[in-house]
């Protein structure tokens, strides 16, 4: 865009073509009051508070020529009356100001007007001290009031807009900030005006009321105190807390985060400015889903099993127990026999550890992050090698860009995403929304497809097929193998028959594989129903990236939404039987969750479970829990598990530790310590070092003697690997895991994750002090005054925007397989037709939500059917239905929903109250459905 | 030597038939001016409602930090002070504090008064906080003058309007 020069306040500044007076301003630090106008909407010119003189240089009519005056100046035309600075875009020499007579008194006329009907009791209002209308009624107001309380309108003090949103209607001014965000950026377009004149008000259209996933938001930008959350309702004065910097890991977009603390209390949750992470929101689930800290039932003790009851022990005697036990059987039975299941919701540090002292000193690769239910999906590998490269900002993808998302519903999976997918939408990119049923971010979408059930694949491979014919393998840029195989099978397919398999049309197909070449960065968002359809689906998304030459760049690449907010953290760190930190694979597989349930007594004697619940949900781990000799459990909550566990090791929450987590486009961010651990609890990495302190004591003093691990044949060799390459002083061989006994002297998360970045591959450099740099403020950078308009004492951020590791296929020399897999086997048979889904919802019956505001969000469980699947069977919503697989059934009240497609239900993922556990028999179950 | 004695004894002589200065404390009190800062008192309104609504004003004004204040929000059935806010917690630790009477200027509802108690001694520290229970007056008296704010409501006997604050 052409650049314009104009004069603000006798300053000349040169701005791309479009910007209005207000911004172009800012650029040079003139402070222009604002209410209506925010940066992150469209300006509206509600609240005329911006009003300002602005000339235009005069032309004259004739020539079309402007007039010089004998200096040879161009005559400037003062408007005849005053302007809005927002929604007047700038000009050509134009000339505006922002201090005269005339724009002070038009100021003070309009505050004075905005606080006719504005109760001024910022004494007990929520927004007090933080509060634009405060600010620029000290700034640009009138010294005093000429009415009276008794002339103002008074309304009834707060209506819910929202169980989380309460609207007091005398404080509001009407500047529809939280109407447009709903609109604009959240696109719930829950809110809107009622009435008209002094009764104007903001109501909420929707039933549930104020039903967003976004609303804490239009608190944020709210310029008054009309809305506040009932989270946060007279909790404390602004001035008065304290912001921590942190993390949000209750999903895998890793929003930056302040917790606000007073008395080593939580008191509010506020977004934390990252331009590549969340911009300035943050999801309901973050802002009021961390109530779970202070919860009354956190464990405060550790707990040791005395004759058949758990009761509080001491730090030291728990410790030395968990050591003895574990040393035990490692000695009896080998590592083989122990197995570790971390929690993907543990940071970075703690997971580096875990995984430490089970490889390096116990000699056991049976690690796992999940707690091997039958519907979860295999380990995502390509999120992370094919990944989006080092430099992926999404906030500034937008025209000449392409995402395609498929089969994921990110609003539910990772709600900020929806936000930023749809702003690529917004900004010019094509965004192209595939999957099952529907999603909110279909609305946003340029193009959305609708495969059939079970298409999806054909659908990838009708995608690859085009994006084949139309570059071939010109863009391979990528390290690859395997590209014969890939031949072979799209000679083998023609576009029409993928598109005849799968539902879609083909011109549908040949346009989007276009879209996505033509697009100079192509992103592809997967989530759960797309991982559900199996690794073959993944392994061709990726070919897909790499023919289309969109991997291993900055911008480009895949992006898988996995539950759990350290997921890819998790995988990261190597907790999994399959491979080592940094994706290192194994030369054996070891026990994952899934073949610890199965493996029976003999073979998996000890069992260390952090932060998981696998007893809750899962018989079968139930059954193995209860016949393993030795269980430890660390977690914040006495969980289903826990009450099985021979130990119970208090872990503190994440405001009470430090710790990094990986997010799902691989960033690296760092969360600080909010608070004192609750009781005795520990953060989990210490607990680990705890443990592994004990073990290396007792090898040292003799009282451990490791079994050999070649003697347990293929799960030695496991140990001997990791031996010779994992420890600190590598010595190799299968002497004993003693002999290479990692230190445990870490003091504090810092040095752990330090440690990280030296042995991970992609981690390098990614220490504490790399994960604190800020770099750019954000999308305008920041002007000192800013947060007199834009207001939120907790937008920006200055405790480092975190770093994103380059993906594998930037930062190593490995070799990426672009070999079709063999599409999965199962399919729809006539005694079982319709397909299962476990939906994952962001309100799903996580633990941590209990005791919140957002329990209240959570759904009782149910089962979605589509109208032709219910018209056969005659079944009429709420019904109570049986849903039959082969090998269990499940007993659901039915849904029948208009947009879903024939032969698929839905059921939520992770409800207490539907056992999804008893009826699949994997990602993807084929039932049937009897009344 | 001799006349020096004499004449401090005269003078201690003169001064026996005056009155004396001092008084017998704490048998007698001595009565403070009208404007005396001493120990704090949380006022309350005429039909008994608490003044103090939990605002912190004086705790943000307060330059020894000697305040603590915890809001929380008024059951509306029975609220303890008008509108929806009162304090829940209200503590002033007078060790700390200096009678400088900022918090008095800064109350929007005139409920906390620097009155005429000045007799503060404590055995303990813990005992030097006081709170909420201690500094409340009872509900029959001391009810102290209504803030500038309700003055305007009674001077305007205009529409019908409930008491915001």
């Amino acid at each position: 865009m052409p650049d314009i020069t104009l004069t603000v306040d006798g300053v000349a500044v040169t701005v791309p073509a479009g910007t209005n007076i207000v911004d172009a301003a800012r650029m040079v630090n003139t402070s222009i009051p604002v209410f209506c106008y925010h940066p992150r909407l469209k300006p509206a010119g509600m609240c005329r508070m911006c009003l300002v003189q602005v000339g235009t240089p005069r032309i004259d009519p004739a020539t079309r020529q402007v007039v010089l005056d004998e200096g040879g100046r161009p005559v400037i035309a003062m408007m005849p009356k005053l302007q809005t600075g927002c929604t007047t875009p700038v000009s050509e020499g134009m000339v505006v100001k922002t201090v005269s007579d005339e724009v002070k008194s038009a100021q003070r006329g309009v505050l004075e007007f905005l606080l006719t009907s504005h109760p001024l009791d910022c004494p007990v209002c929520d927004k007090g001290g933080e509060c634009p209308l405060q600010n620029l009624t000290m700034g640009w107001g009138p010294g005093s009031s000429r009415f009276e309380y008794n002339d103002k309108v008074h309304f009834e003090k707060p209506v819910a807009l929202g169980d989380l949103i309460y609207l007091d209607r005398e404080r509001c001014i009407l500047c529809a900030r939280c109407v447009r965000f709903q609109d604009e950026v959240a696109d719930d377009q829950v809110l809107g005006f009622d009435n008209r004149g002094r009764n104007w008000m903001i109501i909420s259209k929707s039933d549930p009321p104020f039903d967003s996933k976004f609303s804490g938001n239009t608190t944020d930008i709210c310029p008054v105190g009309a809305l506040t959350s009932s989270d946060f309702r007279f909790k404390a004065r602004a001035w008065e807390l304290q912001s921590k910097p942190a993390v949000c890991t209750l999903c895998p977009v890793g929003c930056n985060i302040s917790l606000d603390m007073r008395h080593d209390k939580l008191m509010r949750v506020m977004p934390r400015e990252n331009a590549a992470v969340n911009d300035i929101w943050i999801c309901d689930k973050g802002r009021f889903g961390h109530r779970f800290i202070e919860s009354g039932e956190r464990l405060t003790t550790p707990l040791v099993r005395r004759g058949g009851r758990l009761e509080p022990a001491s730090w030291a005697e728990a410790t030395r127990l968990v050591a003895e036990k574990l040393a035990a059987i490692q000695s009896r039975a080998g590592g083989a026999a122990i197995g570790g299941l971390a929690s993907p919701r543990l940071s970075n540090e703690d997971l580096y550890a875990f995984q430490k002292l089970f490889r390096e000193q116990l000699g056991s690769g049976n690690l796992d992050h999940t707690i091997g239910a039958p519907g979860e999906t295999a380990a995502d590998d390509l999120g992370a090698t094919l990944g989006v490269g080092a430099g992926t900002n999404l906030m500034q993808l937008g025209k000449g860009a392409a995402v395609l998302v498929l089969g994921a519903d990110p609003e539910e999976e990772a709600p900020l995403y929806m936000l930023r997918l749809r702003g690529i939408a917004q900004r010019g990119g094509a965004l192209v929304v595939a999957g099952l049923r529907p999603t909110k971010l279909e609305r946003s979408a340029t193009s959305r497809l609708r495969y059939r059930a079970g298409g999806e694949l054909m659908f990838v491979r009708g995608l690859l097929k085009a994006a084949y014919e139309a570059t071939g393998t010109t863009r391979l840029a990528v390290r690859n193998s395997g590209l014969e195989e890939l031949r072979a099978m799209l000679n083998k397919l023609s576009v029409a028959d993928a598109a005849a398999a799968c539902g879609v049309s083909e011109a549908d197909l040949r346009a989007t594989a276009k879209t996505f070449l033509d697009a100079d960065h192509g992103v592809i968002v997967y989530g759960s129903e797309a991982r559900s359809a199996g690794p073959a689906l993944a392994q061709d998304l990726a070919a897909l990236a790499m023919l289309a030459g969109k991997a291993g760049r900055a911008n480009s690449g895949l992006l898988a939404l996995l539950p759990g907010g350290n997921s890819r953290g998790a995988l990261d760190m190597g907790l999994r039987p399959d491979a080592r930190p940094g994706y290192a694979a194994t030369p054996s597989r070891s026990m994952g969750a899934r073949e610890m349930w199965a493996a029976g007594a003999g073979r998996l004697r000890a069992l260390w479970v952090a932060g998981l619940d696998p007893a809750a949900s899962l018989p079968a781990a139930r059954a193995a829990i209860d016949a393993a000799e030795f269980v430890v459990v660390q977690d914040m909550f006495l969980t289903a598990t826990a009450q099985l566990a021979d130990v119970v090791l208090p872990a503190a929450s994440v405001a009470e530790r430090e710790g990094s987590y990986t997010n799902a486009e691989r960033r690296v961010q760092r969360s600080r310590q909010a608070a004192h651990p609750l009781g005795e609890s520990r953060p989990d990495w210490q607990i680990v070092q705890g443990v592994g302190q004990a073990l290396a004591e007792m090898a040292i003093a003799g009282v451990w003697n490791t079994k050999d691990a070649n003697a347990k044949g293929a799960k030695g060799a496991n140990l001997k690997d990791a031996n010779a390459k994992g420890a600190k002083g590598a010595k190799g061989g299968s002497a004993v895991a003693v002999a290479d006994a990692p230190g445990w002297d870490y003091l504090t998360a810092g040095e752990l994750a330090a440690e990280i970045a030296e042995r991970v591959p992609g981690y390098a450099g990614i220490t504490y002090a790399a994960l604190s740099a800020t770099g750019s403020g954000g999308q305008w950078g920041r002007q000192v005054n800013e947060a007199i308009f834009y207001d939120g004492t907790s937008y920006e951020n200055t405790e480092g925007v975190g770093i994103q590791c380059p993906s594998l296929a930037e930062a190593t020399r490995a070799v990426f397989s672009l070999a079709p897999r063999p599409a999965p086997a199962t399919v729809a048979t006539a005694e079982r037709p319709l397909l299962l889904l476990a939906q994952p919802l962001a309100y799903d019956g996580d633990p941590l939500l209990r005791g919140g505001k957002l329990a209240a969000h959570v759904p009782a469980a149910y089962v979605a059917l589509s109208q032709e699947d219910a018209a056969r069977q005659g079944i009429r919503a709420g019904d109570e239905v049986r849903l039959v697989s082969a090998v269990g059934e499940v007993r659901l009240p039915a849904r029948v929903v208009a947009d879903l497609p024939q032969g698929v239900v839905v059921v939520p993922a992770n409800l207490s109250d539907a056992d999804l556990a008893a009826v699949q028999t994997g990602p993807r179950t084929y039932v049937m459905v009897m009344m | 030597m001799l006349g020096e004695l004499f004449k401090g004894m005269r003078t201690t002589l003169r001064y026996i038939f005056r009155q004396p200065v001092t008084v017998q404390y704490p048998e007698v009190k001595r009565p403070v001016r009208e404007r005396f800062r001493g120990r704090h008192e949380l006022k309350r309104f005429a039909n008994g409602q608490e003044r103090c609504i939990g605002c912190s004003l004086c705790a943000a004004a307060c330059p020894a930090d000697a305040i603590l204040v915890v809001p929380a929000e008024n059951d509306p059935a029975s609220p303890r002070s008008p509108g929806e806010r009162y304090a829940a917690t209200y503590e002033i630790n007078m060790l700390r504090c200096i009678f400088c009477g900022y918090c008095e200027d800064a109350c929007p509802t005139n409920a906390i008064v620097l009155e005429h108690q000045y007799e503060l001694s404590f055995y303990d520290r813990k005992a030097a906080i006081y709170t909420q229970d201690m500094l409340l007056v009872p509900k029959d008296k001391g009810h102290g003058e209504i803030p500038p704010l309700l003055q305007q409501m009674n001077r305007r006997p205009s529409p019908p309007a409930q008491i915001d604050l």
